[in-house]
């Protein structure tokens, strides 16, 4: 009974794999993609149009955080990272060591969005105040003009580009308070924030949408405009990370200049972000 | 006679004499020699796995607490008195993970608080209350209760538990301790219930017929003689779904909030908590190697292998003392 | 007294019935919504645009009833989406904008091949450009006579020789277009207009796909409406109303939300203008311009997805678990099998005995995140990155203990008869082992390796950082073995990632309870294998 079984049971996996036949994909060139979860929709809708134009590439991209981008090109495991904040000097030291010399290509500009639940009445905030809510000085919305909720405040991870953006340019540095959230990465904030009537969290711009409502940041409503030109308070460049400048003509070459062409600035617009040139 | 002697001849025919020679018996002494050690070997892989879990643990986490310039008495003080998790921040990282045990704690406690009772109360049920059909029916139930992956359970968490909770009880955030308490106190319910089961059925059929022969009701039987004679392997079960609870990842990742911080007041469990295991999976993916934050995290987790190893050996101690014949 | 007692008695009972009710009260709590709500994912309605989409990006179905039913519902949306046309054509300027700038890129290389001096060309690109700006600047204003005032710079450099004969022309043409537009329509509510009927134009692009005259969008995602008629529900109230947050009179000073329709002839943005029956057309006449039909998407557990898993099924992911949890039972199961024989055969009762069971003991209870550190800092730092190789070596290590602790439980229960029986014919213990006491124990042996299949099937934490990736490649399964070291997605990682990583997924709440409902319908199917054996091992052995 056990042989027959255990043949039964062969049978089924084998039965499994000739049904999946026509889902394998054929054998060929692989580009390895890591980092960031910002730049990630662009790494995802980029991978796919490319293996449209090259099917016998195979591409994988993961998204775990800038910071593993970093450490992944470090240590030879991708070969391009996707990175919402330029490199650290000990990464850079860190790859240089390794002999990495790592390329920035800016291909699309991102603004961090403060965002509360839409029912909140608040539609504006000064950085001096995000920083006092984050650092807990603030721990209610009606001692802002709102409602009489405490304040949930949700933000990224430590590794996070965003985090990083955010923690520069919003927090000056200052460590956040021990009853932040702490989510990790741009869609879970955004639906933290889209559940919780007292929440209030940051993503990137091409996460707003109707359920989530942005905040002006010192009177700059985060739009295209604005952070393109830099007027909105946290706007920051996305950045694809190489080993040296790619070979013209290789598929990494490809892949870094594809913000260039059309395709790719329709790709970058309709995933929300700004466009680095104007086409 | 002759007529038998002479067919028996005829019907056994041996091809070589019944006494073996000495090749044979050396061949086949070191083949069983050599199958028995085989085995052994085989065996011993997993001590080796268990010392290699150790060693390997241990080694990516001893840069933490050796770091050049920084005393490992400091270190150690700090890592476990300090509430303050600020690994990344680059002028002055903190290493403090007391709220995170302490996050551990509250969730892995108050998921006992509700686990054992309902445990043990289903165990009894199991063993003395219910007839041989139900508990056929009972049985797979709480297989399947223990098989659902717990990645399941999480995505119940977020994505169902978790509004219910914000809207019903008017919470500030669905994503809290109580929130992980309970799913993981369902997640840890059908180990209790099997070994206290276990541990019931173990007690034997005398001391029950002796209370029964006293007088006794069954509730009194139960509450009186039985249980407290099963009290080892209860103790048992009771550690055990304490080491499930504690070494559960993506309920706690996905459904506590994950803030470092202890709730205050310390009873308030409707804020959000972070526990050992979320901090490990929520940060190795992201983390360089090699980095101070990439060796504090194996070193969070050598604390929970630690802790684990210590409730096994406690818990085997119970179960031996449970299955030790009694008087 | 007595009565107190048996009262007590009664109550412990309802007590202890009661917490095994509420158990199964709590599985059905769990099961039931997952369950229903994953079967979205294969029971639906689903419209024409499901049709179109299953032909273009999985090459299924019959052509010529996809034009036939493509033909009936663009006779049925035509009216609705002319009127969009008609109305946005003088508030939307993207168009017109798009057909300048193109007009300008051709121009500019029509003049690279022209024989031209430098200063020529220079001054010529200058003026175009200028041109260019001046129309552009015209269509941006909401000042009428601003926007006729810069036609009219426009205008006069039509008679210009080198612009005419040239791609250039064409921007004449466009301004005469938008000079009969600035008559008929009233530009200083532009901006008003532009912003809600860009809403309503990505509601229509969300329910029937590009609208005419579109190109084609890169993003699989924007090339179709909705594929499922609940989705197009939903598309069709957003289109319809319009959420204003406004404060709610009590003093709480938060604000509700309030529900407005888009064409209300008093409140309705649209109510005064000619767009307004558009909303009550496509209210209407929904199921003409989708054609809906209930269907059942058995190919969701086959097929790949595309990014997000916004279209297509787990099959990558059923693969990759199948992956793993095979290989890691090649690993774990020899290893179990033959350990437990040692324990169960040949122990003695001993220090070194103690000693392995305790660190069996101790493999079973190590959290499987510390399997996932361990097998980082092993596997993965051995074989150099994240692969099925090196996961499939961490889940075979965490189940490894199960298997031992099944298959001693099984080989105990064979009776000593059969072993004594074996051994005196003359065989020797190990085969004896193999031959006699490994086969009657096979079915019990059989449910702990199904029994741990489902738990290595389940689990996540290990295979995070030994070898999951949330989108890539399908491994391509063949002798030469290069696959094993390539990352894999499998269904524990890829519900995590869908849940809570993806923003697409969002989206598409029934693909999310999609990939749970498959899990749990995986898990469930081997944990009933197990049980189904168990109890035909019971019967046989009750028989006996």
């Amino acid at each position: 009974m056990t042989v027959r079984s255990g043949k039964t049971v062969l049978f089924f996996i084998g039965l499994t794999l000739w049904a999946a036949q026509p889902v394998l994909a054929a054998e060929g060139k692989t580009l390895q993609i890591d980092g960031s979860t910002t730049v990630g929709p662009l790494g995802d809708a980029f991978a796919e149009v490319f293996k449209e134009l090259h099917p016998d590439v195979s591409i994988t991209v993961k998204k775990t955080g800038s910071g593993d981008g970093a450490a992944a090109l470090i240590d030879g495991r991708c070969d391009i990272a996707m990175m919402s904040r330029f490199m650290k000097d000990k990464e850079f030291q860190q790859a240089v060591e390794k002999g990495v010399f790592p390329v920035a290509h800016v291909i699309a500009m991102d603004g961090v969005c403060v965002v509360v639940h839409p029912s909140n009445p608040i539609t504006e905030l000064r950085t001096e105040q995000i920083r006092d809510i984050y650092m807990g000085k603030i721990t209610n919305w009606k001692e802002l003009g709102g409602p009489d909720i405490p304040i949930v405040p949700v933000s990224r991870d430590t590794s996070s580009g965003t985090y990083e953006s955010f923690h520069s340019l919003v927090m000056h540095n200052e460590k956040m308070a021990a009853n932040v959230e702490y989510v990790n990465s741009n869609p879970q904030a955004h639906a933290r924030v889209r559940s919780t009537p007292g929440a209030i969290g940051y993503v990137g711009i091409g996460f707003l949408d109707r359920y989530v409502k942005a905040l002006k940041v010192d009177g700059v409503m985060p739009t295209r405009s604005t952070i393109s030109k830099g007027i909105y308070p946290i706007s920051r460049p996305l950045f694809l990370f190489t080993n040296g400048y790619p070979k013209l003509g290789s598929i990494i070459h490809a892949f870094c200049t594809f913000y260039l062409t059309e395709k790719g600035q329709e790709i970058i617009e309709a995933k929300g972000f700004v466009p680095v040139t104007e086409y | 006679m002759t007529t038998a002697g002479s067919q028996s001849d005829a019907a056994v025919q041996f091809t070589r004499p019944l006494r073996l020679t000495f090749r044979d018996d050396l061949s086949s002494t070191l083949l069983s020699w050599f199958v028995k050690s085989f085995l052994f070997a085989v065996t011993f892989c997993s001590v080796a796995a268990v010392f290699l879990i150790f060693v390997f643990v241990i080694r990516q986490a001893a840069p933490f607490f050796a770091e050049s310039g920084i005393s490992p008495r400091e270190r150690i003080t700090e890592f476990f008195t300090s509430r303050r998790w600020f690994p990344e921040h680059q002028v002055h990282p903190e290493y403090g993970i007391l709220a995170i045990i302490a996050g551990s704690f509250y969730v892995t406690i108050t998921s006992l608080l509700i686990a054992v009772p309902t445990g043990l109360l289903a165990a009894v049920f199991l063993s003395d209350i219910a007839s041989f059909r139900i508990r056929q029916i009972c049985k797979p139930l709480i297989e399947i209760l223990a098989a659902i992956p717990s990645v399941a359970y999480g995505v119940f968490a977020v994505m169902v538990a978790a509004p219910w909770l914000q809207k019903k009880f008017e919470f500030p955030t669905g994503t809290n301790a109580l929130n992980a308490s309970i799913i993981l106190s369902i997640m840890a319910m059908p180990t209790i219930i099997s070994v206290a089961e276990d541990a019931l059925t173990a007690v034997g059929r005398e001391i029950r017929e002796a209370s029964y022969g006293l007088g006794a009701t069954r509730a009194e039987t139960l509450l009186r003689v039985v249980i407290p004679a099963a009290h080892s392997g209860i103790l048992a079960a009771v550690i055990l779904g304490m080491m499930r609870a504690v070494g559960e990842t993506m309920v706690v990742w996905m459904a506590s909030g994950n803030a470092t911080q202890i709730p205050s007041p310390w009873w308030d469990l409707s804020q959000s908590v972070r526990t050992m295991t979320a901090t490990i999976a929520g940060e190795l993916g992201e983390v360089p190697q090699g980095t101070i934050h990439f060796h504090s995290l194996f070193a969070i987790g050598l604390v929970l292998l630690i802790f684990t190893f210590c409730l096994n050996l406690l818990s085997e101690h119970f179960i031996m003392q449970m299955k030790k014949p009694k008087r | 007294m007595i009565l107190w007692r048996q009262i007590k008695n009664a109550l412990f009972t309802a007590l202890c019935s009661g917490s095994v009710l509420f158990l199964a009260a709590t599985l059905m709590i769990f099961l039931l919504p997952m369950l229903w709500k994953g079967s979205q994912a294969v029971f639906f309605r689903k419209t024409v645009e499901f049709d179109k989409m299953q032909m273009e990006l999985f090459k299924r179905g019959r052509p010529e009833d996809l034009e036939r039913i493509i033909a009936r519902t663009n006779a049925a949306r035509q009216e609705a989406l002319a009127l969009l046309e008609h109305f946005s054509r003088g508030i939307d300027t993207a168009l017109l904008s798009k057909e300048v700038k193109a007009a300008y890129q051709q121009f500019g290389r029509h003049l690279r091949y022209l024989e031209v001096s430098n200063d020529e060309y220079a001054r010529l690109r200058e003026q175009a450009k200028d041109i260019r700006d001046a129309f552009l600047q015209a269509l941006e204003t909401t000042d009428k006579t601003e926007a006729e005032s810069l036609l009219d710079t426009v205008d006069a450099q039509r008679t210009n020789p080198r612009f005419q004969n040239s791609p250039f022309e064409v921007v004449f043409s466009l301004s005469e277009q938008y000079r009969q537009i600035l008559e008929e329509m009233d530009l200083s509510r532009r901006s008003e207009y532009a912003a809600e009927l860009d809403i309503v134009k990505t509601e229509m692009r969300k329910l029937f796909g590009p609208l005419p005259g579109e190109s084609i969008p890169p993003l699989p995602q924007d090339r179709f409406g909705a594929t499922r008629w609940d989705t197009a529900q939903k598309h069709l109230q957003y289109l319809i109303y319009q959420t204003k947050w406004v404060p709610s009179g009590k003093d709480d000073n938060r604000l509700i939300p309030r529900q407005i329709r888009r064409d209300d002839p008093d409140e309705g943005i649209f109510g005064k203008t000619e767009l307004a029956p558009l909303f009550s057309m496509v209210e209407q006449n929904l199921a003409a311009m989708l054609q809906p039909r209930p269907t059942f998407y058995w190919r969701y557990f086959l097929d790949d997805s595309t990014a997000g898993h916004y279209f297509g099924g787990v099959g990558p992911e059923v693969l990759g678990t199948l992956l793993l949890t095979v290989l890691s039972m090649c690993f774990a199961v020899p290893l179990g099998v033959l350990s437990a024989a040692y324990l169960v055969e040949y122990a003695a009762d001993g220090i070194t005995t103690r000693i392995i069971r305790t660190c069996i003991n101790t493999l079973a209870g190590v959290p499987s995140i510390v399997y996932g550190l361990f097998g980082l800092a092993f596997f993965v730092l051995l074989a150099g990155k994240p692969s099925i190789l090196s996961a499939s070596l961490t889940l075979g290590l965490l189940v490894l203990p199960v298997i031992i602790r099944a298959s001693e439980e099984a080989i105990r229960a064979v009776p000593q008869s059969y072993k004594e029986a074996s051994l005196a014919l003359g065989a020797g213990k190990f085969r004896t082992f193999l031959t006699v006491t490994l086969p009657a124990a096979g079915p019990g042996i059989l449910t702990g390796i199904i029994l741990s299949l489902s738990r290595a099937a389940g689990e996540t934490a290990p295979i995070l950082f030994a070898g999951a990736v949330a989108l890539g490649p399908i491994p391509d399964i063949g002798l030469h073995l290069q696959w094993l070291f390539q990352p894999t997605r499998a269904l524990s990682y890829g519900c995590y990632d869908i849940t809570v990583g993806d923003r697409l997924a969002m989206q598409v709440p029934h693909n999310q309870f999609g990939m749970v409902m498959t899990l749990i319908l995986l898990v469930l199917l081997l944990n009933s294998a197990a049980i189904v054996l168990r109890w035909r091992m019971s019967k046989k052995m009750q028989g006996l």
